[in-house]
């Protein structure tokens, strides 16, 4: 005897279409706009969640910024429990303009395949890179953006390490990468440290001799916290001190510098998220009071008390249910284009299971918590009163 | 003698209002044939719409005893007397009281939710309901597209839809043209004669009452008088 009638709730749905079709329609921006800041913050700590626990970072203790002597990867690499090391030099070159942004670094050639065994070749190889000292190695995502394929030469104007003749620093595109983790940052460029060294040594081009930070990969069985206090110990009484970090909290220093931006944007969302509650509950609660005449006559034909009830949860959850398959739809559908626009400052942005599941309850929380006190109200409805008000 | 459908007996009702304590139903006797077609009169606040509401399950006496349809009301809670209206009574309002969004026929098989009829069944007794109230042809139509005697007739099809023993009607012509108004009192009329069905109208309407077979006649909240109009082989009251 409590049925609900379907129909009817469709119905009531299409009553008021414009109204209905706004309140839709803010819901469907809010999902979307929840689901993208989050995954903007999943992507920030992208790097953190890719962090390998056997490679740890060497850099000044002084700052990221102050380049550590060359003479340190000797030492650095005697120390028990080091298998391997290299160096890497944030480069920061332009290509062709300013805003063609992406990370470019100066290695150990040698040593990078066996740092990142993430990495999986798609195009060319890790001996042609090695074998040629002006080869460089990219990531699927920036050979994507700008066209790239294997036997393209890349010119690099310095701005870091500029050339005094102008010139631009030439390479030729020996391979590209991908990686299975999807977390894994795939816009990233290699090329040989000692095609900088050679030039700065030789005057031909300007810039400090160093290197900012030494990657190392510690050997299997060894334990990262003994052998990053060997490290630091190395050098506690100077020339210079290092800091020896996980890859992890690496990457979390480094997305720390970009300030508080993973809070800004998740009070964005919340505060998204509560406007559409508002509007959402106002539309439920006008649409309460438009049916009381309604529910007055069901429940004189004899229709239960949850059954209005049901009638008013239903309709909002519908509302919101739909509205969040469309919005989850949007970022969905959008989110390799979105990915594209964005890489240079989020590499790691995609759709996640976990974000469309975020979304989902959104839209079906704002639709159970705006529907709830209509609902109820509509329950407890007395059929004469009901039927006292105006239609 | 037909045995009573309707008895009240004892029954009060009153309404709180700016802090006064307003009687409108005053230990009121009463009793109704089953079968039988009558006429609720009185002036404005002698307790016509109020006795309706309570004989209809809508609102419950302060006191004294309800038996409807062999139910005592004042002991059903709200789902009970929600199942047990869907079973037993029909209503008419003056205000037509279609639900707007749904069709003619829609509107008529509502009530018809609540049985475990299927939807085929359903809409074959909603067309039949339609038939006999005259509008077949506007099954598709929504109140808005109808005029106001065609929507109290799809009110009446809705009313007797689930074919109950009981059509309660609170001025069902006050909002209708003179035409419109025979057409709903021919009705009526033809519910109780052709399908025995006990009805209770509320009017002030001496027209409608006169169609009817009694006229019971309210004051104040207690009985005035019952007046036959007809041979009543099928209808009894008494005080």
């Amino acid at each position: 005897m409590g049925s609900i009638p379907l129909g009817l709730l469709w119905q009531n749905l299409r009553r008021h279409w414009l109204r209905t079709g706004l309140t839709m329609a803010s819901i469907v921006v809010a999902v979307f706009l929840v689901c993208f800041l989050r995954t903007l913050i999943v992507a920030l700590n992208a790097g953190i969640e890719a962090s390998a626990n056997n490679r740890l970072w060497v850099q000044s203790a002084v700052s990221l910024f102050v380049d550590l002597p060359l003479s340190y990867q000797p030492r650095i690499a005697s120390v028990p429990g080091v298998e391997e090391t290299c160096k890497f030099q944030w480069f920061q070159g332009t290509y062709i303009e300013p805003s063609n942004f992406f990370a470019q670094f100066g290695v150990d050639a040698a040593a990078l395949e066996r740092m990142y065994p993430e990495m999986r070749l798609v195009e060319g190889s890790f001996a042609a890179f090695v074998a040629n000292d002006q080869g460089c190695l990219t990531g699927s995502a920036t050979a994507q953006r700008f066209g790239w394929k294997v036997g393209d030469v890349i010119e690099l104007e310095g701005t870091i390490f500029p050339r005094p003749d102008r010139t631009p620093w030439t390479m030729r595109l020996e391979a590209i990468y991908d990686a299975d983790n999807p977390n894994f940052d795939k816009t990233m460029f290699f090329f040989h440290h000692n095609y900088l060294q050679r030039a700065l040594e030789s005057g031909e081009a300007l810039g400090n001799q160093g290197v900012g930070t030494y990657v190392v990969r510690i050997a299997p069985g060894a334990d990262a916290t003994t052998v990053m206090a060997g490290i630091d110990e190395l050098y506690e009484n100077g020339p210079q001190r290092v800091q020896t970090t996980t890859e992890a909290e690496f990457n979390r220093q480094f997305v720390s510098m970009l300030g508080n931006i993973p809070t800004f944007l998740r009070s964005i969302g919340g505060g998204v998220a509560f406007a559409i509650l508002l509007a959402a509950l106002n539309t439920m609660l006008m649409a309460g009071r438009e049916r009381t005449r309604d529910f007055g006559i069901m429940k004189a034909i004899g229709f239960r008390d949850s059954t209005a009830f049901g009638l008013l949860l239903g309709e909002s959850l519908l509302v919101c249910g739909i509205a969040g398959a469309i919005g989850l739809a949007l970022y969905v559908g959008s989110a390799p284009v979105v990915a594209t626009a964005i890489s240079r400052m989020f590499p790691g942005y995609r759709a996640t299971p976990e974000t469309i599941a975020t979304g989902a309850a959104l839209a079906l929380g704002v639709g159970l918590l705006a529907g709830i006190i209509p609902a109820w109200q509509a329950g407890r409805l007395r059929p004469v009163e009901a039927l006292r008000q105006e239609g | 003698m037909p045995s009573p459908i309707i008895q009240v007996h004892g029954v009060t009702k009153q309404y709180q209002r700016g802090g006064e304590t307003l009687t409108v139903l005053d230990k009121l006797d009463l009793e109704m044939a089953e079968g039988g077609y009558y006429a609720l009169m009185g002036p404005s606040g002698s307790g016509k719409t109020t006795l309706l509401n309570l004989i209809g399950g809508l609102d419950h006496a302060d006191s004294g005893e309800l038996i409807v349809a062999g139910e005592d009301l004042t002991s059903l809670n709200g789902n009970d007397l929600a199942a047990w209206r869907a079973e037993t009574v029909g209503f008419v309002f003056q205000g037509f009281n279609l639900l707007p969004v749904l069709t003619a026929v829609k509107n008529v098989e509502l009530p018809l939710l609540l049985t475990p009829l299927s939807a085929r069944q359903r809409r074959e007794q909603a067309l039949r309901a339609l038939e006999l109230v005259g509008l077949a042809d506007r099954a598709n139509h929504r109140p808005k597209q109808l005029s106001g005697g065609q929507e109290q007739r799809v009110a009446i099809a809705r009313a007797l839809a689930t074919d109950p023993k009981i059509i309660l009607a609170d001025e069902p012509t006050g909002d209708l043209d003179r035409v419109s108004a025979g057409q709903v009192l021919d009705l009526l009329g033809r519910l109780n004669e052709e399908f025995k069905k006990t009805i209770l109208m509320v009017t002030h309407d001496p027209i409608a009452a006169a169609r009817s077979r009694s006229i019971v006649h309210l004051d104040k909240g207690k009985l005035g008088s019952i007046e036959h109009n007809r041979p009543l082989e099928t209808a009894a009251a008494r005080s």
